[in-house]
C-alpha cells in the first residue's frame, strides 16, 4: 500500500514538473521531432537522438532534455507506421512488419482506417506502458540495490547477448560489433588502476573516445553515406487519406489485438536486450496464431498493424525500466538517452529514483503528456506529416551532415572532432556495407565500462573464482537464462542446417 | 594483464582479442565455399556519392577556420546539392541562404557556441 502512495505522490510531483511551461515545450519538439523522423526513411530514432546529444549540453536541466529525447524515442514509433502503410517503406525498424498488412490496406482503400488504429494502439499502449513503468520501476529499483558486482556482470553480458542474438541478421556479425564496442570503450584511462591504454600516445585518446562523435559518426554520418547510394526516390502520395476513424467493425476486430500488443510489447521492453523492434515482430506472429482467419494475414488484416503497431510503442515505454532502474540500456537510441543523463551529470542506475526524483517522476510523467501530443498530432494532422516525404533527400542530407559537424564542434569547440566524426562516420558506413549493424557496437561501448569494472571487481572478491557468478542466487539465475538461452540459439542452428544438408 | 586473482588493466582487452579472432575465423570459415560469384562491393559507380560527401565534409572541416562559420556553411549546401544532386539553381540558393540562417540562429546566437566567424564578423 506504501509502495502505490509512494507512487501517486513522485507522479504529482512529476506532473507538475512535466507541465512546467518549459518542459511541455520540450516534450513537444520531442513529439514532433520524432513523428518527422519516425516518417522519414532512413532517418531512425538513434540518429536523431545523437544529433541532438550536443545540444543536451547547453540545455541545462537534465529533466528537460531527457524529456525530448525520450519524446523522440517513442514520438518515432508513432511516425513510423505511417509511412509503412502509405507507401511500403518502413520510416523505422520497428515498423517492418506494418508493411505486410498495412500496405494491403492501402491498395484497398482503407489507409485511412490503417493510419487511424495504428495511431489509436499505439496511445492505449503507449499509456499502458508508461502506466507500467511508473508500477514497476521504483520496486524494482529497489530489487536493484541488492546487486553487487557479480549481479551486475551477468546482468550486462545476458543484456548484450539478448541484443545481438535477437536484433541482427547474423549472429557472428553481431558479436564481433560487440566486442568491437567493447575494445573501444577500454580506450583511455583504466577505471580501476589509472593505466592508459591504446591511445598510441594521442594526448585527446586519454580521455577515452568521446561517445557523442562516435555515435554521430557512426549513426549520424554513417547512415547519410549508404542513404547517399541508394538513390532514395520519394514516392508521392497521392492517395487521399479519409474515414480515419476506424469504423465500429474494425475495432471489434482490432481491439483484443492492441490489448495483446500490449502485453507483449510491455515484457519484452523490460527485457535486457529487448526493445521495439522484436515485440513488433512477436506481436505479428502472436495475432497470426490466433486469429481465426489466418489466410487473411498478408491481404490487409487490421489485427496485423494494430498488433504490431501497439507492441512497439509500449515497448518503447518499458524499454525504459532497465534504464532508469538499473543503469543498463537495452537498445542503441536508449544507450543514446543513458550518454545524455551522463551528460548531465545523472548517474542511471538503482539510486536514480531516490536521488534524482525529479528526473525520474518527470520524464515518466512527460510521457503520459507525450502520448496525448502524439494521438493528436498522428490522427488529425497525419495529412500534414505526409507530406514531408516531399522533402528530397537531396536536401536533407546535406543540413543533417551540417548539423553534425556543427554539433560536434559546439562541444568541445575544437574542428578536431570533425575530423574524428568523419572517420567514424566512413567506419560506420563501410560496416553497414557489409551488413554489421553498429547498434550492438553502440550499446557495448556504453556498457563496457561497466561490464569491466563489475568482472574485476567480483574477481576481487572471490579471489580470482569465476564460480562467484553462479554461486550467488541472482547473478546465477541470470547466468542460467544466458547459458539457456545460448542452448536454444544452438539448437536452433542445429536443427537448420541439418534440414539443409538433409541429413 | 594480471590474473583472475588480480584482473589488470589488460585483463578484458586480452580476453577481447581472443573472442575476437575466434569469431573472425568462424566468420571466414562459414563464409568460404559459399558465394560463388562475388558480387562486387561497389557496383555501378555506387562508391561516387559516398565519397563525394565525404570529400565535402573534409574540405568544410578545413575551410572554416579560413573563412568563418558563414560563408563555408553557405558553400557547403551549395555544393553537395551541385554535385551530388543537381537541383535547380534557385530551390539550391533559397534553401542555401536559409539553412545557413537557421543554423546561424541555433548555434550562434542561441546556444552561444563560439564557432569561428572569419571574416564576416560582426
Amino acid at each position: 500500500m506504501n509502495e502505490i502512495l509512494e507512487m501517486f505522490q513522485g507522479l504529482s510531483i512529476g506532473f507538475g514538473i512535466a507541465f512546467s511551461l518549459n518542459n511541455l515545450i520540450f516534450a513537444l519538439i520531442g513529439a514532433v521531432l520524432g513523428t518527422i523522423v519516425g516518417i522519414l526513411p532512413g532517418l531512425g530514432p538513434a540518429a536523431t537522438i545523437s544529433l541532438l546529444l550536443p545540444l543536451s549540453f547547453k540545455i541545462g536541466s537534465p529533466v528537460s532534455s531527457i524529456i525530448m529525447m525520450a519524446g523522440i524515442f517513442y514520438g518515432a514509433m508513432y511516425g513510423g507506421s505511417t509511412t509503412s502503410i502509405l507507401v511500403n517503406i518502413p520510416g523505422e525498424a520497428a515498423s517492418v512488419v506494418t508493411c505486410i498488412d498495412g500496405y494491403q490496406m492501402a491498395l484497398k482503400g482503407r489507409a485511412g482506417p490503417a493510419l487511424g488504429i495504428a495511431a489509436i494502439g499505439s496511445f492505449i499502449a503507449g499509456t499502458i506502458g508508461v502506466i507500467g513503468l511508473s508500477f514497476v520501476a521504483p520496486p524494482l529499483a529497489e530489487f536493484a540495490l541488492k546487486f553487487g558486482p557479480p549481479e551486475y556482470f551477468s546482468l550486462t553480458l545476458l543484456g548484450l547477448l539478448m541484443a545481438t542474438l535477437l536484433g541482427g541478421a547474423s549472429i557472428v556479425k553481431g558479436l564481433i560489433m560487440v566486442v568491437l564496442g567493447l575494445l573501444l570503450g577500454s580506450v583511455g584511462l583504466d577505471p580501476i588502476s589509472g593505466a592508459v591504454r591504446f591511445t598510441w600516445g594521442f594526448f585527446m585518446l586519454q580521455e577515452g573516445v568521446d561517445f557523442v562523435t562516435l555515435a554521430m559518426g557512426m549513426f549520424g554520418i554513417g547512415e547519410i553515406l549508404i542513404n547517399l547510394e541508394k538513390e532514395l526516390t520519394t514516392e508521392l502520395v497521392t492517395r487521399k487519406i479519409a474515414h480515419l476513424w476506424p469504423t465500429l467493425k474494425d475495432w471489434a476486430e482490432s481491439k483484443w489485438a492492441i490489448i495483446r500488443g500490449s502485453f507483449i510489447g510491455f515484457f519484452i521492453g523490460i527485457l535486457p536486450g529487448g526493445g521495439a523492434v522484436i515485440s513488433s515482430l512477436v506481436s505479428y506472429a502472436v495475432e497470426k496464431k490466433v486469429s481465426k482467419h489466418p489466410e487473411e494475414f498478408g491481404k490487409g488484416a487490421i489485427q496485423g498493424v494494430a498488433g504490431p503497431e501497439s507492441a512497439n510503442n509500449s515497448a518503447a515505454s518499458t524499454s525504459f525500466i532497465p534504464l532508469l532502474t538499473l543503469g543498463i540500456p537495452g537498445n542503441a537510441s536508449i544507450a543514446m538517452i543513458f550518454a545524455a543523463l551522463l551528460i548531465q551529470g545523472v548517474q542511471p542506475g538503482p539510486f536514480l529514483i531516490t536521488e534524482h526524483p525529479d528526473v525520474f517522476w518527470g520524464v515518466v510523467a512527460s510521457m503520459y503528456v507525450g502520448n496525448v501530443m502524439l494521438l493528436i498530432l498522428n490522427l488529425p494532422m497525419v495529412g500534414i506529416w505526409v507530406q514531408l516525404l516531399r522533402v528530397p533527400y537531396a536536401i536533407l542530407a546535406p543540413i543533417i551532415v551540417l548539423f553534425c559537424c556543427i554539433g560536434v564542434y559546439s562541444i568541445r569547440n575544437t574542428v578536431f572532432d570533425i575530423w574524428v566524426m568523419g572517420v567514424f562516420g566512413v567506419i560506420g558506413y563501410l560496416f553497414r556495407k557489409v551488413d554489421m549493424e553498429p547498434g550492438p557496437l553502440i550499446l557495448a561501448f556504453v556498457l563496457g565500462p561497466i561490464l569491466e569494472r563489475s568482472l574485476r571487481q567480483a574477481l576481487l572478491i572471490s579471489a580470482g573464482s569465476p564460480l562467484i557468478f553462479f554461486t550467488r542466487p541472482i547473478s546465477g539465475a541470470l547466468m542460467g537464462f544466458l547459458f539457456l538461452f545460448i542452448l536454444i540459439q544452438v539448437i536452433m542452428a542445429f536443427r537448420k542446417m541439418r534440414s539443409k544438408y538433409k541429413i | 594483464m594480471g590474473r583472475f586473482k588480480h584482473p589488470g588493466p589488460g585483463f578484458l582487452p586480452f580476453g577481447l582479442a581472443i573472442v575476437l579472432i575466434s569469431l573472425s575465423l568462424i566468420l571466414i570459415f562459414t563464409k568460404r565455399g559459399k558465394a560463388k560469384t562475388p558480387t562486387p562491393f561497389w557496383p555501378h559507380r555506387t562508391w561516387l556519392r559516398p565519397f563525394l560527401g565525404v570529400a565535402i565534409l573534409v574540405f568544410y572541416a578545413w575551410i572554416i577556420q579560413r573563412l568563418g562559420f558563414i560563408i563555408t556553411t553557405f558553400a557547403f549546401l551549395l555544393i553537395w546539392m551541385r554535385v551530388i544532386e543537381r537541383l535547380p539553381w534557385r530551390t539550391m540558393i533559397s534553401i542555401s541562404i536559409g539553412t545557413t540562417a537557421a543554423l546561424y540562429l541555433i548555434f550562434v546566437l542561441f546556444l552561444e557556441v563560439p564557432l569561428p566567424l572569419g571574416i564576416l564578423k560582426w
